[in-house]
């Protein structure tokens, strides 16, 4: 028997081989992808007319080993963009600012309706269901996290 | 203020009797409640008189509210859709507590963005007053920022008039829009 594979034969492991690799590069790549530091997940923004107001709502997920504060939200999207919170009492709407949205290490930060948002003033565009906003959050430590998120059905 | 206490003792009331078959939370005796008129952006008049058939939902807020007021109006999108053509009859009517920032034509515009057969209201400072005082309805300005303006705190309880001009349940926010849809469906 021969060293030596026949050129149709050689070029068969070729491939597999390549395939093997290709398949080990990909196994690799996937258990070595690394955790973002903060994960913004579920996210989603109003509709509304252009110049006016719109709420996003998002997970932020904490996966660093200190805790977080989201401090503020930038966007080129709108005027300005806050943080803030509705509570109730006794059946009263009550909106106020949230300035810092601290995250313990390990734990998700939820916005929902009729809790923490951010609120989208002077918009300079109309948001349409399948539109997105694109929002930069700034944390207490000086970094900041991209996020796009979609205009979804309210 | 007097409409306020008798709303509130009424409702007192009526959350301990359970027995009204509404999933909201009954009036009991149900209120008859006055009418008033709004003038829309292309100079129409909208009034709340009763109609035959046709039962009112009613939502106080602002259009600069992020918040809870369009979760208010997406779950009248979500009723709406779901009684289908029954729906056909109901008057959603949102009424702003801020006249001063928006106008007939930006209340009606914020409302007919979630479905462009919700009214959208807004009245002069006296007719918003009356309109509050009757319904036991509160708002307050509170500071904002340079860029939100001032913010409004406001009542939050959604409310249902029977066709016969009746406040028969409200449901305060956070309640299901089921409760909601399914007193809807048994309005006479």
């Amino acid at each position: 028997m021969t060293s030596h594979a026949a050129p149709a034969l050689r070029h068969g492991i070729v491939t597999a081989t390549g395939m093997a690799t290709t398949l080990l590069a990909a196994c690799t790549l996937r258990s070595d992808a690394p955790v973002p530091r903060v994960d913004v997940q579920h996210s989603w923004a109003r509709i509304a007319d252009s110049g006016g107001i719109s709420g996003v709502y998002m997970e932020i997920v904490n996966n660093d080993t200190v805790p977080i504060t989201l401090v503020g939200v930038t966007t080129t999207d709108a005027g300005a963009a806050e943080v803030h919170e509705t509570t109730q009492r006794d059946d009263m709407a009550i909106m106020t600012a949230r300035p810092g949205l601290r995250i313990p290490v390990g734990e998700v930060a939820k916005m929902a309706p009729g809790g923490v948002h951010v609120m989208l003033i002077d918009l300079r565009r109309t948001l349409s269901v399948g539109d997105s906003v694109r929002l930069r959050l700034q944390f207490s430590d000086s970094t900041s996290v991209a996020a796009t998120v979609p205009v979804k059905t309210p | 203020m007097r409409g306020c206490a008798l709303l509130v003792s009424v409702v007192s009331l009526a959350a301990c009797d359970l027995g009204g078959g509404f999933r909201g939370i009954a009036v009991d005796p149900p209120l008859e409640m006055p009418t008033f008129a709004f003038t829309r952006a292309d100079g129409s008049t909208f009034r709340t008189s009763p109609e035959p058939g046709r039962p009112m939902v009613l939502f106080f807020g602002y259009t600069h509210c992020p918040d809870v007021c369009p979760t208010t109006l997406a779950d009248w999108k979500r009723v709406r859709a779901t009684l289908g053509d029954e729906a056909k009859a109901v008057r959603f009517v949102f009424v702003t507590v801020d006249p001063d920032r928006d106008t007939p034509a930006v209340a009606e515009r914020y409302a007919r963005m979630y479905d462009v057969s919700f009214e959208g209201v807004s009245g002069d400072a006296i007719t918003t007053s009356r309109m509050m005082d009757a319904f036991g309805v509160a708002a307050a300005r509170e500071p904002g920022t340079n860029a939100t303006g001032y913010l409004v705190s406001h009542s939050s309880q959604v409310f249902l008039v029977d066709s016969h001009g009746k406040l028969v349940a409200l449901y305060p926010f956070g309640t299901k829009w089921e409760a909601l849809a399914a007193d809807l469906e048994r309005l006479p």
